[in-house]
């Protein structure tokens, strides 16, 4: 057990490591401005004496390192500093949001993750026949298609022409839950499109490839019925490649919910990050950043560990 | 019932009865199984729906057809080794090729082809279609038509010049790590892993929130953010490689780090590498248009299909397609190069087998 | 043989295809084959004879990408495979008819215990209940003489040996007491002293239970042991069958006798000159990889000019970390490497391109060794463009030259590439790209293992003639002991990173030996059909392979036996 503690742990410090590299490079981009932040956000019109006012209020006469540090520490306590446009706290911003974004995401891993892996184990079964061609095609159109195409398309049929759902995702308070999943439907069947067609081919290739394992072959000549091969012989050696795809998806669907929440003006972090993006409102999009590296580390991390974990070579070493 | 549903019928049931009877099994199958969707269907949704399956039916033919055509073309046209190559590819693969020629055209001889300039205002905001104008008016009154052609080689050639520059920096990057080892190959190998470590799309708004979203940030943003993907896949491919024998023996010779790259490295990679090149295509292109969706791509009045989505997507809650054509045209690119490519998988993976 | 009776296994005029380049290929071209209860055929052939798919399809099984044709026929106890449904095919194996496989660590799953992959078809046919199929499991394990039979089955495959995962799959064949088992090369990939204690426990299983075997294998010697009739096959097809004693006393078609007949080939015993300095001197060198535990262990050696020293020892003797070492691709930590007496540089980027020039090499795998997009002509004129700067018409006289003296038409394979050649001339083309260098020693890592018999006997004298024309110094590192014999001047044993004994080739086959010498030279199965017993009689059953190797110190004194 010792090892699997050793390797777990390195990852762990591995994963954080790579967290506060990328911190850096998040904080220290910014100052690759030309000029300074004051003179970006104020613009050339500016006076002297506001830029000065302005790099005052913002603490900018301090060493770049310094401001660093009190960013970090800020961070840690989930204080991003302020807006530079609302002069709003960062996390009043975007904390609200934030949880609508998580939720967004949620509701479609729910539906997409056991979908896309019973779907993706049962065209690995049928491979070379029809029905693996046809899953093939309708795959990789799935994942050719832009997010906002896949939703226009939805709100084009579903909301235009048949009005079953809306097409604003808009929330608010007091909602029923069941009102709730009914607004964000349309959102999380975008995001479901995508990240099914994107799990399923990976789950396919993971379990085609340990099919061709030898002791696959050996179980098929021991008589082991074709669902016993695959339920005994197969999936146990498969938890480490199937976590991975869903970790990497579950990853992909974090970045994908931005666009599908512009398409369908649904109150998340993405809309709030895109209008921080344009209005060049630094704190906030440094924290978004922060924030959606974080998770993205975290999944990975999940992903390797449970790698770890589910591997018989090293739950039961020598 | 119309004289179109029992003709619809008619017609699969002819054919389907004549598959079963000239023993064909798969035609007869797929035809028989199409008609007893279409009951079902034409009972929920009328002849309207019937229709839509006999044009979607038609629609696939004719692609069917235009690709089985022009795969016969590029056989015709090249060399017999590539020849006897392009005939093992699927009809899908083909059409990919098919419509990436026509992209290309339409992309090189843009000022020709479209019937007016890509920031001439011509009529009124969302004029419908007319003779002048295929497609309508976008919602400044520019002919969407022309635009569309011109966003062919303003999209697609942003997107093909990032790839072009991430391809670059991450291959050579990746062979040099490969061929070297030791500290170097260490080094980037963790640099990949932080850079992969943040989203891209997320990364991809920090520096244009930073740098302001002009071409040049677009390209070297992109390129930074895919350049580790490359690097890595390189470093794989590469790594296999690097572990023969014969690059053993070419190293005992005394062989530079050039030499080896070049005449025993590369000539062995180059099937993944074009096939990653594709797929690292996709990638981009949809990274851009997802930009452009957000109105920080390519500026107007630059013709670009992303922003032209954005700038007509009102349209669509009065049940107008318009801004669906250039997120198609996006999505046809990307599933072109998508089959061309997994044809160029499917081959290089069943060799190895 | 008394034993044929009733027939068990029958096969009819056997057709398999292969999918490859878009169309059905014959693999295997209409075989017959007429197996009784009890009996035990070995099926031998060189690579791509089809003994494997054969094997597999008594079974009625047809791997992916390959079917069995309409028109065969494999009856099995008088149930017509071919046209049975798939639950009536899988109903036999595992139980009637099972499989043993080349590979035991990788056909074992690496998820469950061994134990319970040998009740998986004894519980699945509810033959037996748990606790009695792995009581079965366990008296299995003490029959096939496995270490700690109460306990090793408890374990995970990849906590157990090599040599005792491949008895444990045997174990498991029998778990359902079949009526048959086909045993697919179980020993190929084991050591020789290995191989020893599978090969005597699968027989004695076999003679226990009676059990009928298909015995695949390409080891003449081997099938001798354990085959009562045996059928020779060639590229899909049968040359002949007969039972063993006639079929090695009275060989009839000329494919078998060709077969028999290697290793005829012996080289002339060449002897130092005295006083001359050698050519490579290993001085006590230690070496490990990066932090790892030593492979090496204060080993020196000499090699003289235009001789032979054979390099023998098991995996993981260090016999190709020698090699390493010799060519800078691994300095060692400690000891010098002298050339002429001139000390090498310990690293081959320090090496200049005439020393780099004087050591050059030549793989065991052809197949990786060169590089299948550049055309021979490039592959053998590199180094001689490399280190003599030839050009134009003198490059293309030089590669005429190489490819005539390794006995291949330049004309022909001037402009080819590597994947159009066969595995011999592969081979052929490393020496000439080794020669190309004008080197005075060649290292020469198991060329012939991966080759079929004939064909590495080619390759042995070409190398032979090579070294007397050219007065070139080898050292062959190898593993079988037939290969020394034939062509080694002086031999050097190596176990556990030490060299346990080096002299003569004549000195070293006749005792006094070192114990390991003595159990390696003991190991290597011979034509004779009596060898295993008369081993097995003379050192007892306890005493061979790991167990016997285990007792041995590298610094045991000499042995008379």
């Amino acid at each position: 057990m010792g090892d699997i503690l050793g390797l777990v742990g390195k990852r762990l410090g591995l994963g954080l490591v790579i967290l506060l590299i990328i911190s850096v490079i998040i904080f220290f981009m910014v100052e690759l401005l030309p000029g300074d932040i004051a003179e970006a956000v104020l613009g050339q019109g500016a006076t002297k004496e506001n830029l000065a006012a302005m790099r005052e209020q913002m603490g900018l006469n301090q060493p770049a390192i310094w401001r660093y540090l009190q960013w970090l520490g800020g961070a840690l306590t989930l204080d991003f500093g302020s807006s530079i446009v609302t002069q709003e706290p960062v996390m009043s911003v975007i904390g609200a949001r934030f949880a609508n974004t998580l939720f967004l995401a949620a509701y479609a891993a729910v539906i997409a993750v056991p979908f896309a892996i019973i779907l993706g184990v049962i065209v690995a079964l049928l491979r070379n026949t029809v029905f693996d061609r046809v899953a093939n095609v309708l795959t990789l159109t799935s994942i050719s298609s832009p997010e906002f195409f896949l939703g226009y398309i939805l709100i084009l049929f579903f909301s235009v022409k048949w009005g079953m759902f809306p097409a604003i995702a808009s929330l608010s308070e007091g909602m029923s839950f069941a009102d709730l999943l009914e607004r964000t439907f349309l959102p999380a069947l975008t995001l479901v499109l995508v990240v099914v067609a994107h799990m399923m081919r990976m789950t396919r290739a993971a379990i085609i490839n340990l099919l061709a394992s030898p002791y696959i072959e050996m179980a098929r000549l021991k008589g082991a019925p074709p669902w016993k091969v695959i339920v005994k012989h197969a999936l146990p050696n498969a938890w480490a490649p199937i976590i991975n795809v869903v970790a990497l998806n579950l990853a992909y669907l974090i970045t994908g919910v931005v666009l599908v929440e512009v398409v369908f003006v649904y109150p998340g972090v993405g809309q709030a990050l895109v209008d921080a993006v344009s209005k060049r409102d630094f704190p906030v999009v440094q924290a978004c950043c922060l924030i959606f590296a974080a998770t993205f580390i975290l999944l990975n991390l999940a992903a390797d560990v449970g790698a770890i974990l589910t591997n018989p070579r090293l739950r039961h070493p020598k | 019932m119309s004289t179109f549903v029992i003709g619809y019928y008619a017609l699969l049931l002819t054919a389907s009865t004549a598959a079963a009877y000239f023993n064909k099994r798969q035609p007869f199958m797929m035809l028989f199984s199409l008609t007893l969707v279409s009951f079902i269907v034409g009972i929920i949704g009328g002849a309207g729906a019937l229709r839509a399956i006999a044009f979607a039916a038609a629609a696939l033919a004719l692609a069917a057809m235009v690709s089985y055509a022009f795969r016969e073309f590029l056989i015709n046209i090249v060399g017999r080794e590539l020849g006897k190559e392009l005939r093992t590819a699927p009809l899908t693969a083909a059409f990919g090729m098919f419509v990436i020629f026509v992209y290309a055209i339409a992309g090189i001889f843009a000022p020709w082809i479209a019937p007016h300039g890509e920031a001439e205002v011509i009529s009124s905001a969302f004029a419908p279609a007319d003779a002048n104008m295929l497609l309508g008016a976008d919602q400044l009154g520019r002919d969407m038509f022309s635009r569309l052609v011109y966003g062919t080689r303003n999209s697609v050639g942003l997107a093909l010049t990032a790839t072009i520059a991430a391809f670059v920096m991450g291959a050579g990057a990746g062979l040099l790590a490969a061929t070297k080892g030791g500290w170097f190959d260490n080094f980037m190998g963790r640099f990949a892993d932080v850079i992969m470590s943040i989203p891209s799309l997320i990364f991809a708004l920090l520096m244009l929130s930073i740098f302001g979203p002009s071409m040049p940030v677009i390209i070297i943003a992109v390129a930074i953010i895919y350049a580790p993907r490359v690097f890595r896949l390189t470093r794989a491919v590469a790594g296999n490689v690097v572990v023969m024998d014969y690059i053993e023996a070419a190293k005992l010779r005394g062989e530079g780090t050039g030499y080896l790259i070049r005449r025993e490295i590369l000539p062995n990679s180059t099937a993944p590498l074009i096939a990653e090149f594709g797929l690292e295509f996709c990638f981009v292109f949809l990274l851009v248009a997802g930009l452009s969706f957000l109105g920080l791509g390519i500026q107007p009045p630059t013709a670009d299909w992303g922003s032209m989505v954005r700038e007509n997507a009102t349209l669509i809650s009065f049940g107008e397609i318009t801004p669906l054509i250039p997120a198609a045209a996006i999505a046809l690119l990307t599933v072109a190069v998508n089959f061309v490519v997994d044809w160029m998988l499917h081959r290089s993976s069943g060799l190895k087998e | 043989m008394p034993k044929k009776k009733e027939v068990l296994l029958k096969i009819r005029d056997l057709k398999i295809q292969g999918y490859s380049d878009e169309t059905w290929v014959d693999i295997i071209k209409g075989v017959d084959l007429t197996l009784h209860r009890g009996e035990v055929m070995g099926l031998i052939g060189e690579s791509g004879a089809g003994k494997s798919t054969i094997g597999a399809a008594a079974m009625g099984y047809a791997r992916d990408g390959t079917r069995i044709t309409e028109d065969s026929s494999i009856e099995f106890d008088g149930m017509e495979l071919t046209t049975a449904t798939e639950g009536e095919r899988r109903a036999l194996r595992g139980a009637r008819i099972a499989y043993v496989a080349q590979s035991a660590a990788a056909s074992f799953n690496p998820a469950h215990k061994i134990i319970d992959q040998h009740t998986e078809a004894p519980l699945q046919y509810r033959l037996k209940k748990r606790m009695e199929a792995q009581e079965d499991a366990v008296d299995l394990y003490n029959r096939l003489r496995l270490p700690n039979p109460a306990e090793i089955g408890f374990r995970y495959p990849h906590q157990v040996s090599g040599g005792q995962l491949q008895r444990a799959m045997t174990a498991m064949a029998m778990s359902c007491r079949p009526d048959l088992i086909i045993f697919d090369e179980p020993t190929t990939a084991l050591d020789v002293t290995t191989q020893i204690e599978v090969l005597a426990a699968i027989r004695d299983i076999v003679e226990q239970f009676n059990t009928a075997a298909l015995y695949i294998t390409h080891d003449l010697a081997v099938v001798a042991q354990m085959a009562d009739t045996i059928k020779v096959l060639l590229k899909g097809s049968e040359v002949e069958e007969a039972p063993t004693a006639e079929m090695l006393s009275n060989p009839k078609e000329d494919y078998t006798k060709s077969l028999w007949a290697v290793r005829s080939f012996e080289s002339p015993q060449r002897f130092r000159k005295e006083g001359a300095t050698p050519l490579i001197s290993v001085k006590e060198v230690d070496a490990a990889y990066s932090a790892g535990p030593k492979i090496l262990n204060n080993v020196s050696f000499d090699i003289h000019e235009g001789m032979t020293v054979a390099v023998v020892g098991e995996s993981g003797s260090g016999k190709s970390t020698c090699a390493r070492v010799i060519t800078g691709l691994l300095p060692p930590q400690k000891g010098e490497i002298l050339f002429k007496g001139e000390p090498f540089p310990a690293d081959y980027r320090q090496r200049n391109k005439d020393q780099l020039r004087q050591c050059q090499m030549i793989y065991q795998m052809a197949d990786t060794a060169l590089n299948p997009k550049v055309k021979i002509s490039e592959i053998i004129g590199r180094p001689a463009q490399f280190y003599s700067g030839l050009k134009g018409a003198a490059l293309k006289a030089r590669v005429d030259e190489l490819l005539d003296l390794i006995e291949l038409d330049p004309s022909k394979y001037y402009n080819r590439y590597p994947p159009e050649l066969s595995g011999g001339q592969k081979q052929r083309i490393g020496i000439a790209r080794a020669l190309a260098a004008e080197p005075s020693f060649i290292i020469c890592d198991e060329v012939t293992s991966a080759l079929d018999q004939l064909v590495a006997e080619g390759i042995l004298r070409l190398l032979d003639r090579l070294q007397n024309e050219l007065n070139l110094a080898y050292m062959f590192i190898t593993h079988d002991l037939a290969t020394v014999r034939s062509i080694a001047d002086e031999v050097i044993v190596m176990q556990h990173g030490k060299v346990v004994e080096q002299g003569p080739k004549d000195d070293m086959f006749k005792p006094p030996h070192h114990p390991y010498t003595d159990l390696l030279l003991s190991s290597v199965p011979e034509m004779d059909p009596n060898w295993l017993s008369t081993l097995l009689e003379e050192r007892g059953v306890d005493n061979l392979g790991d167990a016997a190797a285990a007792k041995i110190d590298p610094n045991d004194a000499k042995i008379v036996r």
